[in-house]
């Protein structure tokens, strides 16, 4: 990161901000970062131009965030929603630029800025480059941004506001290495270049966490500048709202031009909507996030698309007017507004309302502390450059002076630019991220286009595909015929067709008619219980997330699935370290900072579910499904809440992205790997929630099976603890060898009972259910019960029984005999004895050894010590090793028989 | 339905079913509710069956006055489950009936009084059977049957509503009966131990205060709960205090119990006659009971394998089976009785090689080995008085009471 930092920084450093991102390292991305984080923090202060340096030097403003700045943005709970709150906040700066000339290019280089972050942070080098493509958009765009950045205060007002968010991003990514989350989606996001000139959506991805981030920063800024700035806080509301905000930024980026032009556009009114949905798809995204980084990117392109629509409804009208008057009082009035828009938003909102009271300090920056998000805002304008949002942890305090000149244009030109630079991020290390990014770029450019000619997109098949292969009766499948019409119908007649992530989409329920429908119930369900509760964890939006970023993926898919792939791995678990830093920088913060400011987080993430809703809510009708699905997200938000839950899904998701990131390679198709990520996801959260209703049907366990690509025959057994890693697991040709070798093996019981058990989870791992499995159960049975080890014996006997029920081919009869006298002997349960003797069939009955067991027990059960003894002389199979364990046994019945019969002249 | 049912005349019928229903509750009339709510049984239900299939806009009656209105949450999946049932769709109709049955007991808990136990009692019947149907029809499709379950722990959380202090909670042993017959059929009978120690256990439960009817069902189940667990004398007195008052003319309830109750009787050394066989249509036993009479060990594996499928489904095929050795104890007794008439002076003493050859008439090939482990065990289990001289082969028998009789205790267990 210091190196791609530095890198960026110098070709940056006109912007102090750059430093920050040269501290990202993203040599390509740094110039771009480097400009946009110059902008903010130059103006500020003159930030060393080093990215490591600078980003560091950038923290001490960020630190004040940090460090305990007077603006410091509490992201704490954010991680996951600021993510997206920050993207919001891009787009709602976005529009808050228009109406209050904030420009939407401040915003475009905010969001480079943070992007550039985001890609420093998460891939460190690929960071770099993905900051770089961010950063070039600034350039681009931004060259005019980055005066204006720089005009504003350090951070560059509206577009230094978010540049400053960038910078500020960056020096989060330098300073948490965790930001690396962060970093990865943004690499996707510079990869995907055109993701981001797509739609803003790609911000949003990143921004899931790094992005909303970002945009919190941003409002933060926007506060600052609003003091200069209004709209700054208005920015900061929509930000606030954190995953909402990103979301919207993004939406807004997606809706306007669905490009990173989009983002000007967007943040005008339809931005402002967009970029609200983007929240709300985001809250829901935060756990997804953490997933993958790149496929959140991408989904959430998909998102927009889809969300625009709706969330203008909620947010972006409400966020607009919001702007607007935060605009015209700067901030003040935006503050009151954001709270209104926190209706859509709640997270953002309320943020934006806390912002109001930050306004009032706005000169200093309000340096968001974002945990996650180092900053958002950077994000907001970029959302591409959301990548920051792993800066969160930096926490940015961004001064925001404000800058209204953040014009929409820069953030168009940034996209282009990023477009450049995500093929650097590409480059950057990860092949998943790389791999993601380049296909993600082009894919992505040329997927918006395309998918106004009209064909369906492959996700979109693949959607429709899932949807039937969940159908068991020709009633599901009708009712899901039906219900797929309606969403598909639904989608091209709100132009989302193309731009949704099909592969993120969550199917329908499948029982009820109102299948279509139910996503959006979902979505309100979640609004509704978000409005209630104040999330206290980023975990809750998970559950949508998984949708969200699915249908970034559907985007990307056609550019490039793989990235999207990568990209929820690492993310996932690079959120969840941001979020932990976060978290304490949270706590200090907020501790630190006004109280109002950290409630404006809380709410604002709770905007953040409610807008994914958005999208359906109108829809939804059934006020049963509604009212179970309220239940179930209360119960998994309240859930989701406590701090430990927290701590583990974090653990959990960080595992799951490591492991991505390793095992996944660049050859397997982007959806495979959202869509694992998703089920996980979706998994995950309803293990964790208990969910009951939906838990167990909408889990897509096919996309969850791995498919294993290690060589090695030999492979120690250890016990796992976390999703599997396709590259530790073998293939079926190999585990036959595997087998084999067993079986040939000399070596000792301990041994082969460790592969043994290897070979059976890799088995298990993939599925695998044939007459190997029952080879490997029934090889592992007979060495156990040779060895005595009944408990491993016991494993196998149960898992070859289901295998035999399914009616795979083994040697049955000899195991059953084995289970009889296991029954009879050893567990000694009269009703599984009864049960296992009345299945045995007539053919069984006729084997020899099932003919042997029948008569062991009956001379058990009848105290026939010398038939046992006989039978056990003559014992088919390894029906001698059975009853060896329990011939010690009766011979010690047989002495204290003996000393009772036998007459006086043996006494 | 074979004349076609006019709309309004669909309408008036459900409308009906719903006043009826609204009335029932305002009223505490549980003998008018309860035929309302059974789904699978009610003939008086089918009219509104068809009414149902016939007009589809059933919520809006129910929403439309306000003294229905407030009972939706059961009358609307209520509606439907009706509607599935007689369309054949048990799955479906077992999920909506739950959900009446859900929102009733929300009700039922907040009512001080137990006006609607039998109401209560019906649901938990109904629900029994509908999950029996739906299970069917899933089995039948390739689908996992769940839905018994799912009764179960419904069916569990009835039990909790009715199992505090009060007047309801003489409810709660027929629902504990529901559970039973669930459990015995999903073969969950672990399940039935955390009941039976609530209703045997709480003070609050006085046994002698619940219907007589359920006592009977009680005492049933979990006496065949002791005859798997071979716990004799336990088994034998809550089957026979359930014989005992049960209804002498209900010729299936008394088979079911003495089929359980005559396996037990059998192991304590009772036998009954064969008119009681005969008149219950317990036949399968007599070839059991003509081996204990006559020690023909022959007869008694014969009877064993010819019922195998009937008595390991039951569950006494392991109780029949430990006849044996009294069946053995009968044939040795036997060779002793004809010994004395012989010679009374070494009656006494039985060599192992007339026992053989006992054995060898009646088609068993035992050599003397086997022979003398066979005499040792009836010494152990204490069904032979004695001691066996193993060098001269003999089995030397007490002069007081050689063969111990059961009468009344188990066989001792090895």
């Amino acid at each position: 990161m210091m190196n791609q930092g530095g890198e960026p920084g110098a070709g940056i450093n006109p912007n102090s901000s750059e430093v920050n991102y040269v501290g990202q390292a993203h040599a390509p991305s740094n110039p771009y970062l480097t400009s946009a984080g110059p902008q903010l923090w130059p103006p500020p202060q003159p930030p060393p131009p080093q990215p490591a340096p600078n980003s560091w030097s950038y923290r001490p403003e960020n630190s004040n965030t940090h460090n305990g700045f007077p603006s410091n943005y509490y992201y704490e709970m954010q991680r996951g929603a600021s993510n997206q709150t920050h993207t919001q906040t891009g787009p709602s700066t976005t529009p808050n630029m228009p109406a209050q000339g904030y420009n939407s290019t401040p915003y475009s280089t905010s969001y480079q800025s943070s992007t550039m972050d985001y890609s420093t942070g998460f891939y460190g080098n690929s960071y770099g480059n993905s900051s770089s493509l961010q950063v070039a958009p600034n350039q681009n765009t931004g060259a005019s941004y980055q005066p204006p950045f720089q005009n504003s205060v350090g951070h560059t007002s509206s577009s230094s506001t978010s540049t400053t968010t960038m910078s500020n991003s960056n020096t989060y990514y330098n300073a948490s290495g965790d930001h690396q989350n962060t970093a990865s989606t943004t690499p996707s996001y510079q990869s995907s270049g055109n993701y981001y000139q797509q739609a803003s959506q790609n911000y949003a991805y990143p921004s899931s966490n790094p992005s909303y981030q970002h945009q919190y920063i941003q409002p933060y800024y926007y506060y600052n500048q609003t003091a200069g700035g209004p709209s700054v806080g208005t920015d900061a509301t929509s930000s606030v709202p954190s995953g909402a905000g990103h979301g919207g930024s993004y939406m807004g980026h997606g809706g306007a031009a669905g490009g990173y032009s989009s983002h000007p556009t967007n943040q005008p009114p339809p931005p402002g909507t967009t970029s609200w949905r983007p929240d709300a798809a985001t809250p829901a995204l935060p756990p997804l996030q953490g997933i993958g980084a790149t496929g959140y990117q991408t989904q959430y392109p998909g998102q927009f698309q889809a969300y625009p629509p709706q969330q203008p409804v909620n947010s972006a009208p409400a966020l607009d007017s919001l702007f607007a008057s935060n605009n015209a009082n700067q901030g003040n009035i935006l503050y009151s507004q954001p709270p209104n828009m926190h209706v859509s938003s709640t997270n953002q909102f309320q943020q934006a309302s806390e912002i109001p009271q930050l306004p009032p300090p706005p000169p200093p920056p309000y340096t968001v502390q974002m945990p996650d998000m180092r900053q958002v805002q950077g994000g907001s304008h970029l959302h591409p450059n959301m990548v920051q949002m792993p800066d969160t942890h930096q926490v940015s305090k961004i001064q925001i002076p404000t800058n209204p000149r953040i014009a929409p244009g820069l953030a168009t030109g940034a996209v282009k630019v990023d477009r450049g630079s995500i093929s650097t991020g590409g480059l950057a290390k990860p092949a998943y991220v790389s791999v993601s990014v380049s296909k993600s770029d082009t894919k992505l450019a040329s997927t918006a286009e395309d998918a106004d000619k009209g064909a369906f997109p492959v996700s979109l098949k693949a959607y429709v595909e899932r949807s039937f292969a969940r159908c068991k009766t020709d009633v599901q499948r009708n009712a899901n015929q039906n219900q797929l019409k309606e969403v598909i119908t639904k989608a091209t007649t709100e132009g989302t067709l193309f731009s949704k992530n099909w592969d993120l989409e969550p199917l329908f329920p499948l029982p009820s008619g109102d299948s279509t429908n139910t996503n959006n119930r979902l979505d309100s369900t979640v609004f509704s219980s978000l409005n209630k509760e104040k999330r206290k964890s980023r975990w809750e939006p998970i559950e949508e997330t998984p949708e969200k970023k699915v249908e970034p993926v559907s985007n990307t898919t056609n550019s490039g699935p793989s990235n999207t792939r990568y990209n929820r791995p690492e993310a996932t678990p690079k959120i969840d370290g941001r979020n932990w830093n976060t978290m304490i920088f949270v706590k200090k913060k907020q501790s630190n900072f006004n109280n109002s400011g950290r409630g404006r987080f809380k709410k604002q993430k709770t905007n953040v579910f409610i807008r994914k809703p958005t999208e359906n809510t109108d829809s939804s009708s059934d006020s049963d499904k509604e009212r179970e699905l309220t239940k179930y997200y209360s119960s998994a938000i309240s859930l989701a809440n406590s701090p430990e839950e927290k701590k583990k899904r974090e653990h959990r998701s960080k595992r799951f992205d490591k492991r991505k990131m390793e095992s996944a390679s660049p050859n397997n198709s982007s959806s495979i790997v959202t869509r694992k990520a998703n089920a996980m996801l979706l998994a995950k959260s309803y293990d964790d929630n208990n969910g009951p209703d939906r838990a167990v049907e909408d889990i897509d366990w096919d996309s969850l099976t791995v498919k294993g690509t290690c060589q090695e025959i030999e492979k120690r057994y250890l016990r796992l603890t976390s999703a599997p890693d396709p590259s530790t697991v073998r293939p079926e040709d190999v585990l036959e060898k595997a087998l084999e070798m067993v079986q040939t093996s000399s070596k000792n019981y301990l041994y082969k009972c460790d592969q043994l058990k290897s070979i059976r989870q890799d088995l298990t791992v993939q599925r695998i259910e044939n007459e190997l499995t029952v080879k490997v159960y029934e090889t592992h049975a007979r060495l156990a019960i040779q060895f005595g080890d009944i408990y491993e014996y016991n494993q196998c006997q149960s898992q070859l029984k289901r295998l035999y029920a399914e009616g795979i081919k083994g040697c049955d009869n000899e195991f059953s005999a084995y289970h009889l006298l296991h029954v009879c002997l050893h567990s000694n349960n009269k009703r599984d004895l009864l049960s296992s003797m009345a299945g045995l069939s007539i053919q069984s009955k006729q084997d020899d050894a099932v003919k042997h067991a029948l008569k062991v027990r009956s001379a058990v059960s009848s105290g026939n010590y010398l038939l046992f003894f006989r039978l056990y002389k003559v014992a088919p199979n390894l029906n001698t090793c059975l009853m060896d364990l329990y011939a010690e046994k009766m011979r010690f019945e047989v002495v204290d028989q003996c000393v009772k019969h036998t007459g006086p002249d043996h006494q | 339905m074979a004349a076609f049912l006019s709309l309004a005349e669909s309408q008036r019928r459900i409308a009906g079913y719903l006043n009826r229903f609204a009335d029932a509750i305002a009223r505490q009339d549980g003998a008018t509710l309860r035929p309302l709510l059974a789904v699978s049984s009610a003939a008086s239900l089918l009219p509104l069956a068809d009414a149902l299939s016939n007009f589809s806009d059933s919520s809006r009656l129910v929403s439309q006055s306000d003294h229905i209105a407030q009972f939706a949450e059961i009358l609307l999946p209520l509606l439907r489950s009706i509607q599935s049932h007689h369309l054949g769709r048990f799955a479906e109709a077992y999920s909506s009936y739950e959900k009446a049955a859900n929102a009733f007991l929300q009700e039922f808990r907040n009512w001080e009084t137990p006006w609607a136990m039998e109401t209560v009692q019906t649901i938990a019947l109904e629900i029994r059977l509908l999950a029996e149907k739906g299970d069917r029809e899933l089995a039948s499709s390739g689908k996992s049957p769940e839905k018994l379950k799912g009764a179960g722990s419904f069916l569990m959380k009835v039990f909790g509503a009715l199992a505090g202090k009060g007047p309801k909670r003489v409810g709660a042993l027929y629902i504990t009966c529901q559970l039973f017959k669930i459990y015995f059929k999903l073969g969950t009978v672990h399940l039935c131990r955390s009941v039976i120690r609530s209703i045997e256990t709480a003070r609050i439960f006085d046994f002698e205060e619940f219907p007589v009817k359920d006592k009977v069902t009680y005492m049933y189940y979990t006496g065949r709960l002791e005859v798997f667990n071979e716990n004799f004398l336990a088994a034998d007195q809550k089957l026979t205090y359930s014989l005992a008052r049960s209804d002498p003319l209900n010729m299936s309830n008394m088979r079911m119990i003495l089929k359980y109750l005559i396996p037990v009787k059998l192991s304590i050394g009772i036998l009954p006659k064969m008119s009681l066989l005969k008149k219950y249509n317990l036949m399968e036993y007599s070839g059991v009971i003509d081996a204990l009479k006559t020690g023909d060990v022959r007869l008694l594996r014969q009877a064993l394998q010819e019922h195998e499928e009937q008595f390991l489904r039951s569950g006494v095929y392991l109780v029949l089976e430990k006849l044996e050795l009294v069946v053995y104890q009968r044939l040795v007794k036997k060779i002793y009785i004809i010994q004395k008439q012989k010679d009374p002076d070494k009656a006494h003493q039985i060599k192992l090689d007339t026992i053989i050859k006992a054995l060898k008439w009646l088609g068993i090939d035992m050599d003397y080995d086997e022979g003398e482990c066979i005499v040792t065990m009836l010494i152990y289990k204490n069904l032979v008085k004695g001691y066996f001289a193993h060098k001269s082969k003999v089995c030397v028998l007490s002069k007081s009471d050689p063969f111990p009789k059961l009468s009344g205790k188990p066989v001792m267990a090895s």
